[in-house]
């Protein structure tokens, strides 16, 4: 972020900034049980678009990663992966009970409790299931953030990529993944 | 509906003198085999009264009587009576037997059974992994296997939410909000 003398966004970032809020990427790409509050959300009833929230195919085409629901061990393997494929900035929204705490799958053998320690969530909705009209509420939330310049999750993760990779291999065990460099 | 019950019952003691059959509950008849007999006892159940679809292979773990217990679904698209054959194994050290041969859909239902039970068929040596990547432990699915514990050890809690206790009004006091009057009464003490 650049930040000019006066401790405030410089008129570049708020241009910057002003296109990344009103042009959301989201992947289309769902875990659990949440990804079938989004066909109501994108389509006519709520109609997301109006907000320039869009769905897109591919990580490399997308900003926003939308994890909708409890994430296995397995799942979250390509979870990360496809977040490191996604290009700056990037954005995550923790979507349901089951990404803050693990929800009712609390005392589950196979599935993450709290999603923030595997990488970084700038939004988290909460409810199971929220309904279209918190998850859009969570994504004027997001552009909020980015207007104000704090949704920057992606930042920290390439500063503590560390601390999020060690967390991430406790869990996988098998780590067979390219490793990025930023 | 019950007297062809009955008939199918009365049959199959005739047909399968070796195998107690008991009518269970509505609609379903229920046969014992021993292992021994099993995948005889099925194909004979195949070929000659017609029950030509496997529904489902399903485990239970008996730990008290350190025993598993199979129980094979079978469908008869005619007679539309549903039968359980059930056979029970050693749990330590045990082995089913792969029906492959007649029913080809059972691999994924002995795959699974192979992950979740930890137990092996013959036949169906080294299956490939059907759901779990990488698991070192327990089979998950055995009653011996602590899944709480499992989960306290290897994932984090959120602090504060280790417990089933209530905490909206800790959230709804974070944005000022009150909680409606309709949802106090179901408020956990």
């Amino acid at each position: 972020m650049e930040i000019n003398d006066k401790d405030t966004l410089t008129i570049v970032e708020h241009i910057k900034n002003f296109a990344r809020r009103h042009s959301l990427f989201v992947l289309a790409y769902g875990t659990g049980c949440g990804a079938i509050e989004i066909p109501p959300t994108m389509t006519s009833r709520y109609d997301a678009e109006r907000f320039g929230i869009v769905g897109r195919a591919t990580p490399r085409q997308a900003d926003v990663l939308l994890i909708t629901g409890y994430l296995s061990v397995k799942t979250l393997k390509r979870v990360i992966r496809t977040y490191e494929q996604m290009q700056d900035p990037k954005y995550v929204i923790g979507f349901g009970s089951c990404t803050i705490n693990g929800g009712m799958y609390w005392d589950s053998y196979n599935t993450i409790k709290v999603l923030d320690q595997y990488m970084p969530v700038d939004v988290y909705i909460n409810g199971c299931m929220p309904r279209p009209e918190s998850v859009i509420s969570g994504f004027i939330k997001l552009q909020q953030l980015i207007k104000a310049g704090k949704a920057d999750g992606w930042k920290k993760y390439q500063e503590n990529l560390d601390w999020y990779r060690a967390n991430q291999k406790k869990v996988i065990k098998n780590w067979n993944m390219p490793d990025y460099n930023w | 509906m019950s007297d062809r019950i009955q008939d199918l019952q009365k049959s199959l003691s005739e047909g399968l003198p070796q195998c107690s059959v008991e009518i269970r509950r509505h609609g379903g008849v229920e046969l014992i085999s021993s292992k021994e007999n099993l995948v005889g006892v099925l194909a004979y159940l195949r070929e000659h009264f017609g029950y030509r679809h496997l529904s489902h292979i399903s485990c239970v773990d008996w730990l008290e009587q350190n025993q598993f217990e199979l129980v094979y679904i079978l469908w008869n698209y005619e007679s539309r009576i549903q039968l359980f054959v059930k056979v029970r194994l050693a749990r330590v050290n045990g082995s089913g037997i792969s029906v492959r041969h007649l029913w080809p859909q059972a691999d994924t239902y002995e795959r699974e059974i192979a992950e979740m039970y930890g137990l092996p068929f013959d036949g169906n040596e080294n299956p490939r992994e059907l759901i779990l990547e990488d698991w070192d432990n327990k089979p998950p699915m055995r009653r011996d296997f602590d899944t709480r514990a499992y989960s306290k050890e290897a994932f984090y809690d959120r602090p504060g939410r280790e417990d089933a206790k209530d905490v909206r009004s800790v959230i709804s006091g974070r944005s000022g909000e009150e909680i409606p009057e309709i949802a106090i009464p179901y408020t956990r003490k």
